[in-house]
This record gives C-alpha cells, structure tokens and sequence, in this order.
C-alpha cells in the first residue's frame, strides 16, 4: 500500500504559495475586473511598475546570457563553458517573464501580435517588439539542446543536436545583434520623452545608457543565479569561473560611470545632482548601488576570490539597476506627470508572482535537466572535443 | 483638399460650454460636464483667471503619437486631423507616454480599454461638415479653415490688435500644429505646455532608428571578424602542440 504524503510545510513553501495567491487575485482583477482596480495608473501616469520593473528589467536583467554565450562562444573565453547553458537558461526565463508580463501591461492582450502584421518603422516600440520577439526564438533555439537531448529517440536526438552545433555560432551571432538593439532601443524609448523626463535621466544618449549598463547587470545576476545553484541546488561547477566573471564587471561598470559622468556634465544636468529634492536622492541611491560601492568591493581581490562575498556585490549592482530603471520610467517622470504615482499592490504581486514562477522554473530546470556540466557525461566537453 | 485647422481665440471665448457638448454629442459620449480631458471628454474649456482655455488634440504636423505607435493605429491625414483606427491598438499606450501636450486619454475602467482623443470630427469632415465644437461655437473664437489662412488671419488679429501676445500658440512648437491658439493673457499663464522644441518630436527618434542598418552591419561583421580570430588562434596552438609532440617524440626516439 502506498501512503500519499503531505508536502512538508517549509518557510519557502509557504512563502512561494502566498506569492502565487496574492498573484493569482492580481490576475483575476487585471483581466476580469481592469486596470482601474488592478493598477494605479492614471492618463497621467499611462506606465507604471509592470514597463519600469516587468519589462525594462526583466529585459535588463537578461542581458547576461547573450554577454556570455558571445564571450563563450565568439571572444573564446573557454573557461565560460560550463555555465554558458545556465547564463542562456536565466535570459530565456526572463525573456519569457517579460512576454507573459506584457499580456498585463496592453490593455488589448489578445493583440500582442499585431506588429507582426502591422508596421511603423519609425515606431521605437516596434522595433524592440520585433527584437524581443526575434530573440526570444533565438534563446528558445540556444536553449532546447537541453531538452532535446532527454528525447529517448536516439536518431532523432543526435539529429536534432547535430543541426543545433552547426547553427550555434550564427545564432550567438544574431543573439547578440538582436539584443544590442532591443537592450539600448528600450532606452530609446524615452528619447520622445524630452521636457518630461528629468535631466538627470534623459538623454540623447539614452539607448547607449541602457546598453552599456544591462551588461554588466545581466552578468550580475548570472552570478547570482549561478552562486545559489551551487550553494542550493548541488550544480558542481568551478566556483573560480564567478571570480573570473566578475573581473569583466568592474571595467564595464567603470565605463558606464564614466560615460554617465560625462553625459550628465554636458547636457548640464549638474545642477540638478545638488539640488535637494526628492529624485536626487533617488538619483545618488541609484548611483550608489550601481556603481559606487560596487566598484569600491570589485576593486579588492578579497571581495572577487569570495563568492558570498561575490553574491552580495552582485545584489547590490541588481539593486543598482532596478533603481535606475525605475527612476527613468516612474521617478523621473513623476514632476511632470504632477502625479504621484505609488504602485497598487497587485501591481507588485502580478510583477512577483512572474517572476517567482521563473525563478521556481530555474530550479526544476536545474534539478531535472543537464543545465551543468553532469559528473559522468558532459554535454560540455563532447561540444569542446568537436 | 488643402490640410485644415483650428483656431482659438481666447480673447472671444466666454466659457458657454456650447462646443463641450457638441463634441460630446458628436462622439455619443455621457453628456455631463467634465472639469478636464478624459476618456469621456474630447474637449473642455477650463477657467483659468479671467480666461477661458480649450483644451483638445493639438492636431501636430509632425505628431509624436503617430511616430510612438507600434502598430501604426494614429496617422497625421493630408486633411488635417490626427485619427486613431481603435482597430490596430493594442493598448501599449506609448502614444499617451510620448505626447508633448498630455492629451490622449486611455478607457482605464474598461475591460477592452481604448485611447480616446478629439479627431478633429474627421468622418464630419469628409462630408465637407464642420468640427461640431466650431458650429456650436457661438461667439467665432473658434474657427475652421484652411491651415494657411488660418495662420494668415492670426496674424492679422495680432497686427492689428496690440492686446495680443505676439505669439501664434501652435504655429511652431513641436514643429507647428493644426490647432491654433490666440491670447491677450501670456500662454505660460493659461496652463500651455512648454514644449521643449521646435523641431518636430519624432527627430528625436528617427536619428536612432536610423542607425539600426549600420549597427546590424558593422556589428555583424565586427563579430564573425573577432570569431574568425578566435578560432584562428584556436588552430595555431592546436597545431603548435601537436608539432611540439611530435619533436618530443622524435627526440624520444632519437635518444
């Protein structure tokens, strides 16, 4: 006789299920009741918290798997290998949190595929809906080796694996073509924004903003994910490749530093960076946990040799660019809105509950597909022995 | 068909509401009054002081919603009015972020919410009608023409007239309108946006959309060059070592 076992109650597990009920009533309002009951936003706040952490993150904080599959794959850093297929696997995650978050966001969800029919080049949205749409095929396509090889069809699976190592480099290629324009056309987006956007966020360098600090972002939480999957989830990699990831931060940090610094003095937004009022704070917060601190502990070994240590740099940098994100699409806009705009609460449990569903997705990935170099049979060294 | 316009000459306007209800009743939205734009309210004229200011879609020559659009679901027509087809939106409201003036409205109490702004009564229009706010509009301050002798009778009034600001409201922000404002009390003070430019808003974009041949080009080539390095190199040291092994062995041999 078999016993059914009740799962054991954990902290996490009850955690994950409040996350998911109070998600689960934020979807029940936004498509059964509206907007109007699932959001704060007002025609003068037209984006809210689903464009500012949903999709400018979400596609932000993805950058990585295209930084290091390029890295792998095109600049021959070999030593990224074994966690090329992790780095792709959170990318795709979050590519896929960003596309099921947009059915939140439009307020006609059923359409979400009329710009594959109905043009406007000059449209900066339809240029990153193509990129996103492009390239969400891209990583499913990098990534299904990983499921494909558990097909128990030996000729179809070698098949299949055979065309996959003969278009990898191209589609690494096109991967990284593709997010190199989506990345910094998200920033593009605000470009319109002139007179309304705060100076000390618009820009007209603002696509080349959002492009030079999702990099190093994407690697920050590559890292992350990387780190727990060892400490939680029994990944056996060689935790020095995070010390070595962490090395390509600090300059790509310092570079973007330096471009901001400099942008910032030239259109004159330097006044403003003094000023007391509420978005400088905003803005020296961002500042801080993007790029100050962070480069003051990249800077000592001791912090880049450590991976807890590692872990919670990278946090900070995550941090960092989530202000930055939202200080561009609800800060900095809120003087001119002449709103206030503070985020409904099924706004954030929507929002998290996407995410906590990728994230538990990662897990289940990690736990049941080969996502690391496995003990006995790499899929990595039969792809480096080629 | 010459491309048409609005004027509005504040210093005649005396707040009746006649054009608020016209457009109401010519959209078949809820006829009560509203204090601002919304959804439900295409145009209002609201107090301000002594003043009497509409508000409605500026009508842009060049309009940033038109260019924010995805979809393509607004369009500047050669008549004049900038129209939304509620049949290609999807409701990214892009057009709502991008709009230098803050007019398009967005159905948020809808469960198939839409964007809603004055059409300058396009379908009116074509039946060669007038906009319903301008034949409501008792007193003449607005009125309906050609753009150009629009512009030319504005001008006119404010020669003619030293109580006028010296300034046609429309005729070059954001790179010119066609919906014209006329003031004796300084725009500023009225609750006008202060649009940041004269150059039309979608310049902003295009320099950057523009630029997406190139990046594909030179980013593609530059890559598949750094990939041609790469594994260049990968075969030098390959055959570096194996060179290196066979000596050894003919040194093994040898010895």
């Amino acid at each position: 006789m078999t016993h059914l076992r009740f799962p054991k109650i954990t902290l996490w597990r009850v955690l994950v299920a409040l996350i998911f009920a109070a998600g689960l009533y934020a979807t029940y309002a936004r498509f059964l009741v509206g907007f109007a009951a699932s959001t704060n936003l007002s025609d003068s706040v037209p984006w809210g918290l689903w464009v500012g952490l949903g999709t400018l993150c979400g596609v932000g904080l993805s950058a990585g798997g295209f930084a290091v599959a390029a890295a792998a794959y095109i600049l021959g850093f070999d030593r990224y290998r074994p966690v090329v297929r992790a780095a792709v696997l959170i990318s795709f995650l979050g590519y896929l949190t960003v596309v099921v978050g947009m059915l939140y966001e439009l307020g006609l969800p059923w359409r979400i595929w009329h710009p594959i029919l109905m043009w406007n080049r000059s449209s900066v949205l339809f240029e990153v809906s193509w990129c996103v749409m492009l390239y969400t095929a891209v990583l499913t396509l990098e990534f299904s080796p990983a499921l494909f090889e558990k097909i128990p069809w030996k000729r179809a699976r070698e098949w299949y694996l055979r065309w996959h190592h003969a278009i990898l480099i191209e589609l690494v290629l096109i991967g990284v073509v593709l997010s190199s324009l989506h990345q910094s056309f998200l920033g593009g987006l605000y470009l319109i924004t002139e007179g309304k956007l705060d100076p000390l966020w618009y820009s007209p360098y603002i696509p080349s903003l959002f492009y030079l600090s999702a990099i190093p972002a994407g690697l920050a939480l590559t890292i992350m994910a990387l780190y727990l999957s060892a400490r939680s989830l029994n990944a056996r990699f060689d935790l020095s490749i995070l010390s070595e990831i962490s090395r390509l931060m600090a300059p790509l940090l310092g570079v973007y530093a330096l471009f901001r610094g400099v942008d910032l003095v030239t259109h004159g937004a330097l006044p403003y960076m003094l000023r007391w009022r509420s978005e400088t704070g905003l803005f020296w917060l961002e500042m801080a946990l993007f790029v100050i601190i962070p480069l003051a502990l990249l800077s000592s070994e001791q912090v880049r040799n450590n991976p807890q240590w590692l872990y919670w740099t990278c946090a900070l940098v995550v941090m960092g660019f989530v202000a930055n994100r939202l200080n561009v699409s609800v800060t900095g806009l809120q003087a001119s809105a002449g709103v206030h705009y503070v985020p409904k609460w099924t706004e954030m449990a929507s929002t998290i509950a996407i995410i906590a569903a990728a994230v538990l997705a990662f897990r289940y990935a990690v736990l049941y597909l080969n996502i690391f170099p496995q003990p006995k049979q790499s899929w990595m060294m039969k792809a480096a022995s080629d | 068909m010459k491309t048409k316009a609005i004027l509005v000459d504040i210093t005649k306007c005396i707040g009746c509401g006649n054009c608020e209800q016209a457009c109401k009743e010519a959209h078949g939205l809820p006829m009560a009054s509203e204090p601002v734009l919304s959804a439900t309210a295409l145009t209002v004229v609201e107090p301000r002081g002594e003043k009497f200011v509409r508000r409605m879609c500026m009508h842009c020559q060049e309009p940033a919603c038109a260019s924010a659009c995805p979809v393509g679901a607004l369009k500047k027509t050669a008549a004049g009015p900038v129209v939304y087809d509620a049949g290609k939106c999807m409701g990214c409201r892009y057009c709502m972020l991008a709009c230098p003036f803050q007019v398009p409205r967005y159905e948020w109490t809808k469960l198939a919410p839409y964007v809603k702004k004055c059409d300058m009564c396009a379908g009116r229009l074509t039946k060669g009608g007038l906009p319903a706010c301008v034949q409501a509009c008792p007193t003449g301050a607005s009125l309906f023409g050609d753009r150009d002798d629009l512009l030319a009778e504005a001008q006119k009034r404010i020669l003619e007239n030293s109580a006028y600001v010296r300034h046609i409201y429309g005729s070059e922000e954001v790179g010119g309108t066609s919906v014209f404002f006329l003031s004796d009390v300084p725009f500023e003070k009225l609750g006008f946006a202060a649009v940041p430019t004269k150059r039309p808003m979608p310049t902003l974009t295009a320099n950057a959309l523009g630029d997406v041949p190139t990046v594909v080009l030179v980013g593609s080539s530059l890559l598949a060059g750094l990939y041609w390095i790469t594994e260049r190199r990968k075969q030098v040291a390959l055959a570096e070592a194996k060179e290196r092994s066979s000596t050894s062995r003919m040194d093994e041999e040898r010895s």
